[in-house]
């Protein structure tokens, strides 16, 4: 199969709304026939917060300290948990429903399309497994957090890769049951989650991780990679979806 | 009168639900938090389900409700929700 590869972040990183939105906006030109399957990898510039789609973001995250340290924070069209995207490469894939990597059982299909970055992992030389419903994992430690929604009849699964940790910039920006609780978050969060910094020694640049994952994908996906930017009309109704949903009230703090 | 819980699931997910009571009937509840529930609105249908349910029926009809196809949740059991929310309603009763 031919598989669009968007490389968002070689450009520079963008903000949260934006990135965000142009997934939702690769969704809608899968859907209609326009667009191929598509591999997106990006970056976040601010850092940015997201939380769930079932998640209050008023509930989750600390805004005014976000706001103080210049951090965004906004709602994700797919399910999970908070979400600090600082230090870290994200993908994305669009995938039309029953695709070869998008059967019905979701479950199935976070294995196959985690199979991809766990083989970009591999290159990089980190040996990862796929760790149900929707993690990845190296020795037992989370080194990236996957989260799936299926609309217009297609499958959008987005992921991040940790290229660094820092639990306590992540946590005096969201909302913790009682402050002396802190500390011990921070610990646990150390404990069971990794990155590419902690397991390599060494920082792995974006450009050098994005490579990775984009051949990871193909390689385990079978598909052939085509490089193709965002179309004009992709990147007006993404920043239509960026004003009108991702930055809004009504969409962050619906519920 | 808005009752709220948290509720920890095993695995690792927290429920966080609200429940708004009005003479003995069920006017909204929402359900939050970090689970995976496909398709997404088909969840928000069930929310919308409880509108008038009496408070006393919120934890079979909660079992009903978020086991009704097309819905498919990750993270958290149609029991589970049952339980958050009977919880939460049952606290309405107390004194």
């Amino acid at each position: 199969m031919k598989l669009r590869l968007l490389d968002s972040g070689a450009r520079g990183a963008l903000p949260g709304a934006l990135n965000m939105a142009i997934d939702e906006a690769l969704l809608g030109s899968v859907s209609r026939g326009e667009s191929p399957p598509v591999l997106r990898l990006y970056r976040w510039s601010p850092p940015c917060v997201t939380v769930g789609y079932f998640q209050s973001l008023e509930a989750e995250v600390d805004l005014d300290a976000c706001r103080a340290s210049g951090v965004d924070a906004v709602r994700r069209l797919t399910g999970g948990g908070a979400v600090f995207h600082d230090g870290e490469i994200t993908y994305s894939t669009v995938l039309p429903l029953g695709h070869a990597l998008a059967p019905d059982d979701i479950l199935e299909s976070y294995r196959l399309v985690c199979a991809g970055i766990i083989g970009g992992l591999g290159l990089l030389g980190v040996d990862a497994v796929f760790e149900p419903i929707n993690d990845i994992a190296v020795g037992g430690k989370k080194v990236s957090g996957n989260a799936q929604t299926r609309r217009q009849g297609c499958l959008l699964q987005h992921g991040t890769i940790l290229l660094d940790l820092s639990p306590e910039r992540m946590f005096s920006l969201l909302k913790v049951p009682a402050e002396k609780l802190k500390g011990r978050l921070v610990e646990e969060v150390k404990a069971r989650v990794t990155s590419l910094r902690a397991l390599l020694g060494r920082a792995v640049p974006y450009a050098e991780a994005a490579e990775a994952l984009a051949k990871g994908c193909s390689s385990a996906w079978g598909a052939e990679l085509e490089p193709l930017p965002l179309s004009s009309a992709e990147e007006a109704e993404a920043r239509r979806l960026a004003a009108e949903r991702f930055s809004s009230r009504k969409w962050n703090f619906r519920r | 009168m808005i009752r709220r819980r948290d509720h920890k699931v095993p695995g690792g997910k927290l429920l966080r639900v609200e429940v708004e009571i009005e003479s003995g009937l069920v006017r909204r509840a929402l359900v939050r938090g970090d689970f995976f529930a496909h398709p997404e609105e088909a969840f928000e249908a069930a929310e919308a389900g409880f509108v008038g349910i009496p408070v006393e029926l919120v934890e079979e009809t909660a079992l009903s409700l978020f086991s009704k196809p097309p819905l498919r949740l990750f993270g958290a059991t149609p029991a589970d929700i049952a339980q958050a929310l009977g919880e939460a309603a049952d606290e309405t009763q107390a004194p």
